[in-house]
């Protein structure tokens, strides 16, 4: 019920949307019917009696959905031509992406999982020092650089696989690649946060002592696993199918993301609301799906709450990388700060780094590294800030599962851009909308995340106890329930803030955010990117640093914390971050580890 | 327990997967043309096939009313009653000859022999019928808007087209895509118009695939002789570094617009830069704002320099301007005056002015960054703007900047100097970013408008041009230059400084 209420609201907003941001849907039509053309009085005039844009938005609304219910979603108010088709085909297109870029992420993941994996099997996990470096660098490589590289090395370069178009299994290979690997090390990062602890419950001892070999204990290990994951997975399939913007333009596809792109810039309703629909429905069917799958892998487990909590067997042991990385982003930061970030030189433009540009220069022959130093302070400043905000809202809507798991799925179908259209038309265009625009949606994963370590929380055996003992609701939730839940949330924040820093710029051409000659990280990257083949620093460095970001995010993450008191059940959202929460150490011959936890249904209605 | 029930493994569910996909197979892009795998012996007949790559894909469903019509002159598909040679006059085309009649308030077209590419003779009828079919399209297309346009047949070959007051430049305004000549056949009742089969041109639209990619074939009846190439396959790409990958992996042999970041990387045989009527112009905002002093305007042009931008964003694609009427128009550059009545620059004094541009054009964001360094050396204090054309342009009407960076192409509708003139720079005007109202710069336009002998009309244009400089209200920083990507086998691609023509009947892969 409620989930209907969000989706009307929000095809109700799209209806409205050129009401909200007073911008005549007949001159946006035009111009992407024909840029060139003049907007003289009489054309549009002409093409808002064709439209019938007199009517108002509600008897346009009305019309599109007096259709709906005949399977015709009206015509596109750019070319006439019915939408259901175009839009149905697009989403095939996006799916079949989204599904190879499931595969690739997959691979991915086991990748990164693979020596947790056969360690855990052996039984040898103790041994085994954290990583993470590789892996979060990876996950916060933007998949636009990703895709650009794949195309002019591979593609053009070498001429293995064609760059160009989507006619057959192997134009999929690339693309699959820009979106799949830095899904997959993000969704792997999770996996291996979970399996040292799937190896740590009895049954994996018990199977061991009975000499199950090594590959059928890990193989049962992922499975226990994966259902945690299963929530973030959804969000993934969803936001693959939809928000790959970058990599169809790159590799020309003709998927839904471009399609809703264009739409949401011509204000070409009809098409918007269409494709804006059949992406929350596929949220719904996802968010479906993910339930049906983690009953259908631990479904009895779940029921008869026999599950053990997924916690690690020992902390991880603070650690001297994080000091590192952080020294080295401060070193690049503070070597640029001197210099001037804004000083054009169209003579020394895309030179290579030498003495005197470290980092080389870009287009407008401005230093690179000035560039990346004192777009430090705004980047990481609002990024922060929004990430900060997305944290608490993420906390307390999560507290609130029923209310915020539909809101989660419907917000996770809305293409960015047309959620920074919408807030701008709502708030206006000041100086804080494209923050608010961004964290209206970057608050969902971590409430999604948050609502399962409570569910998971609510369940423990110490729970019990306190409750036992007769603390109250206020007790628990302040002295067990958050301080369990915001540290492994934190952290999910903290590895999403390169990303926000990356969609706060994305937002800058619809005129939102940060205007050149502006340093920030985002700017640069997408101001750079037509030259990444001529000048690759002027990409890669930002790059590097926005990777460093996600390194010290990741390993300072666990690392400077000291043990907790206090052991943390399983969750299906654990942060991709991190080394996973610390938990005393447990000796099997006590016998409260013996106990199972009373564990609530992992799968409420979300 | 839990350990016993995990043994299980879900083997059923993988193959039920892996059953799947071959039905999400269904998902590709139906190639249509085959282009991708396409070879050059691929073609029927002689000559092999040219695979094209466009960047604006159709909007309309090829409907010739709007943008659409310059893809199909460009492909070589449709043509009007004349064409616009590269002196930027008319030229025959389906018209073999013509003449004004009541002082130009109409005009008579004789229709060379020609066969649509249905069959059918272009007929006096089929020419006039198409001609109306055009004057009631909603909107009206560009080149004849604000002009009742009537058209009849005079017996067997002769069109007669009036349009209520003398218009000197007919000819030129039928010179537009938007008006070219389709087979009775292809006018569908709601004012649709099919241009599948139905045109004159050298080649015909055969299949097409969405807005994704189209196939030609040659027309073989085509009264200007066979064209060279057996057909073309179009695909449209929109995103400018993978038009020139699809070049470089040899995808296609004919890339349009290639990105200026680009050219570079596709080596000199590859990369023909050709110039164009479109400059890139500072537009300063007259109305409202800091530059309505006509000093601080002249300030402005005295600190932007266009050779930097030409250099330094460009890196060579562009010149810097001239005037309002670049080397593109040849007729321009033996005609020009010097602009008269400039006002004496005044010290900006950290005026503080906003500047807009759009990154539709990525040079257009480095340009604007250049002027900002150019202007701030001169004193004023600068902010950019920069969003999507779609964002902006809005606010661009409405007066929000006080300067805007706009890419303008001077003779998009009618090939005729002066009807740019009237709607950039007149008090009127339906595109006055400068939001110029100056009565004597009206009053030569006005002149230059009625002009009907065309080197006079050239002549009056350059003397608005002078007066429209000479107020400042626009800085032209830079001419373009089209850069196409032709593969170095490819023979006879045409390039226009107009963009209308693309492939022609001597374009051969």
């Amino acid at each position: 019920m409620w989930r209907a209420v969000l989706t009307a609201a929000l095809v109700g907003a799209i209806g409205l949307l050129p009401w909200l941001s007073r911008t005549d849907p007949a001159l946006t039509v035009l111009k992407a019917r024909s840029a060139d053309r003049d907007p003289t009085p009489e054309t549009l005039h002409a093409i808002r009696a064709e439209l019938g844009l007199d009517d108002g938005p509600w008897a346009l609304l009305a019309r599109w959905l007096g259709g709906l219910p005949h399977a015709d979603a009206g015509s596109s108010w750019v070319s006439g031509a019915p939408v259901l088709p175009g839009a149905v085909q697009a989403l095939g297109v996006s799916l079949l992406l989204m599904c190879g870029a499931l595969v690739v992420a997959a691979g991915t993941a086991a990748a990164v999982c693979a020596p947790t994996l056969r360690l855990g099997a052996r039984g040898r996990l103790g041994a085994r020092r954290p990583g993470g470096t590789a892996t979060a660098v990876l996950a916060s490589l933007p998949e636009f650089l990703v895709a650009s590289v794949l195309a002019s090395v591979i593609a053009v370069q070498l001429g293995w696989l064609p760059a160009l178009g989507w006619y057959g299994p192997q134009w999929m290979v690339l693309p699959s690649l820009a979106l799949g690997l830095p899904a997959g090390a993000v969704l792997g990062r999770m996996l291996d946060d979970l399996l040292p602890g799937a190896f740590a419950e009895p049954w994996a001892r018990a199977a061991a002592a009975r000499g199950v070999p090594p590959r059928s204990l890990a193989r049962q290990a992922v499975r226990r696993c994966v259902p945690g994951l299963l929530p973030n997975l959804g969000l993934f399939v969803v936001g693959l199918t939809g928000g790959s913007v970058a990599v169809e333009q790159i590799f020309d596809i003709p998927g839904l993301g471009r399609l809703t792109l264009h739409a949401a810039l011509a204000q070409d309703l009809p098409v918007l609301q269409t494709g804006t629909l059949a992406l929350v429905l596929l949220a719904a069917a996802a968010g479906l799906l993910a339930r049906i799958a983690a009953r259908l892998l631990i479904g009895p487990a779940l029921r008869d709450g026999a599950l053990e909590s997924l916690h690690r067997p020992r902390p991880p042991a603070p650690r001297t990388l994080p000091l590192l990385y952080g020294g080295l982003l401060t070193a690049v930061i503070g070597a640029g700060l001197p210099r001037d970030p804004l000083a054009l030189d169209t003579l020394a433009r895309l030179q290579a780094p030498s003495a005197e540009h470290p980092f080389g220069t870009d287009a407008l022959g401005r230093d690179v590294l000035a560039r990346i130093s004192h777009g430090a302070v705004t980047t990481l400043g609002t990024a922060l800030a929004v990430s900060a905000a997305a944290l608490v809202t993420g906390l307390l809507l999560g507290l609130l599962p029923r209310l915020s798991g539909p809101l989660v799925d419907t917000l996770s179908a809305v293409p960015p851009v047309l959620a920074g259209l919408l807030v701008t038309g709502i708030a206006g265009s000041g100086p804080w909308t494209p923050a608010l625009a961004v964290g209206v949606v970057a608050w969902s994963p971590l409430a999604a995340h948050a609502s399962s370590l409570l569910r998971q929380e609510r369940a423990t055996t110490h729970l019990v106890a306190t409750r036992a003992l007769g603390a109250g609701r206020w007790y628990l939730l302040r002295h067990e329930l958050l301080p369990a839940v915001v540290p492994p949330v934190a952290r999910h924040a903290l590895l999403r803030l390169p990303g926000v820093a990356l969609s706060l710029a994305a937002l800058g051409f619809l005129g939102l955010g940060a205007q050149p000659p502006s340093p920030e990280w985002g700017l640069l990257l997408s101001e750079n990117q037509p030259y990444a083949e001529r000048a690759p620093w002027a990409v890669l460095f930002p790059a590097a640093v926005l990777a460093l970001l996600g390194a010290l995010a990741v390993t300072a993450a666990g690392g400077v914390r000291l043990p907790r008191r206090r052991a943390r059940p399983a969750d299906p959202a654990v942060p991709p971050v991190g080394e996973g929460v610390p938990a005393p150490r447990r000796h099997p011959e006590r016998p409260e580890d013996l106990l199972t936890p009373v564990s609530a249904s992992q799968t409420d209605e979300r | 327990m839990v350990f016993i029930y995990i043994m299980r493994i879900p083997r059923r569910r993988l193959t039920a997967g892996l059953l799947l996909l071959p039905l999400l197979a269904g998902c590709f892009a139906s190639s249509g043309d085959g282009s991708a795998e396409t070879s050059d012996s691929a073609g029927s007949g002689d000559g092999g096939r040219l695979r094209v790559a466009l960047a604006f894909p159709p909007t309309q469903n090829y409907s010739p009313y709007g943008y659409d019509a310059y893809n199909l002159s460009r492909l070589g598909v449709a043509e009007g009653l004349t064409r616009l040679d590269a002196n930027g006059t008319a030229a025959p085309a389906l018209a073999e000859s013509w003449s004004s009649e009541q002082g130009g308030e109409s005009w008579l077209f004789t229709l060379r022999d020609a066969k649509f590419q249905d069959g059918e003779d272009v007929t006096a009828e089929a020419a006039a019928s198409a001609l109306t079919h055009a004057a009631a399209a909603k909107p009206a297309p560009a080149a004849i808007s604000g002009v009742k346009l009537t058209a009849e047949a005079v017996g067997e070959n002769r069109v007669r087209v009036s349009t209520g007051e003398a218009d000197p430049v007919l000819p030129l305004r039928l010179t537009n895509p938007s008006l070219a000549m389709f087979s009775p056949k292809a006018y569908g009742k709601k004012g649709t118009v099919n241009a599948v089969g139905t045109a004159t041109g050298p080649f015909e639209l055969t299949e097409v695939t969405g807005d994704r990619s189209a196939v030609l074939n040659r027309f073989d009846g085509y009264w200007g002789g066979r064209a060279q190439a057996s057909g073309i396959d179009v695909r449209y790409v929109s995103d400018g570094t993978a038009r020139a990958n699809a070049l470089r992996t040899g995808d296609v042999d004919l890339a349009e617009a290639v990105p200026v970041a680009q050219a570079a990387s596709l080596g000199r045989g590859t990369v023909h830069a050709s110039s164009t009527a479109r400059n890139t112009s500072l537009y300063l905002n007259t109305g409202s704002g800091a530059f309505t002093d006509a000093g601080l305007r002249a300030a402005a042009r005295a600190a932007v320099d266009g050779a930097t931008v030409a250099e330094g964003v460009y890196e060579g694609s562009a010149e810097p301007a001239q005037g309002i009427y670049g080397p593109a128009l040849t007729w321009a550059a033996g005609k020009r005056l010097q602009p008269s009545g400039r006002a004496a620059a005044t010290d900006p004094d950290g005026r503080s002015i906003t500047i807009g541009t759009y990154n539709d054009r990525p040079e257009l964001a480095e340009t604007a960054q250049v002027l900002q360094q150019q202007l701030e050396k001169a004193g004023f204090e600068v902010k950019l703007e920069v969003r999507t054309y779609a964002r902006l342009e809005g606010d661009l009407l409405d007066g929000k900047f006080d300067a805007a960076v706009v890419a303008r192409n001077m003779m998009t509708d009618t090939g005729d100097p002066v009807t740019v003139l009237d709607s950039d720079f007149t008090c009127d005007g339906s595109y006055n970013l400068a939001f110029l109202c100056d009565r004597d710069v009206d009053r030569l336009v006005a002149t230059a408008r009625t002009e009907s002998d065309p080197v006079q009309r050239q002549d009056a244009a350059m003397k608005a041009e002078a007066a429209i400089l000479g107020t400042d209200a626009v800085i032209p920083l830079v001419h373009l230059k089209a850069v196409t990507g032709v593969r170095p086998s490819v023979r006879g691609a045409r390039l226009d400084p107009y963009e209308r023509e693309l492939v022609g009947v001597g374009t051969r892969p």
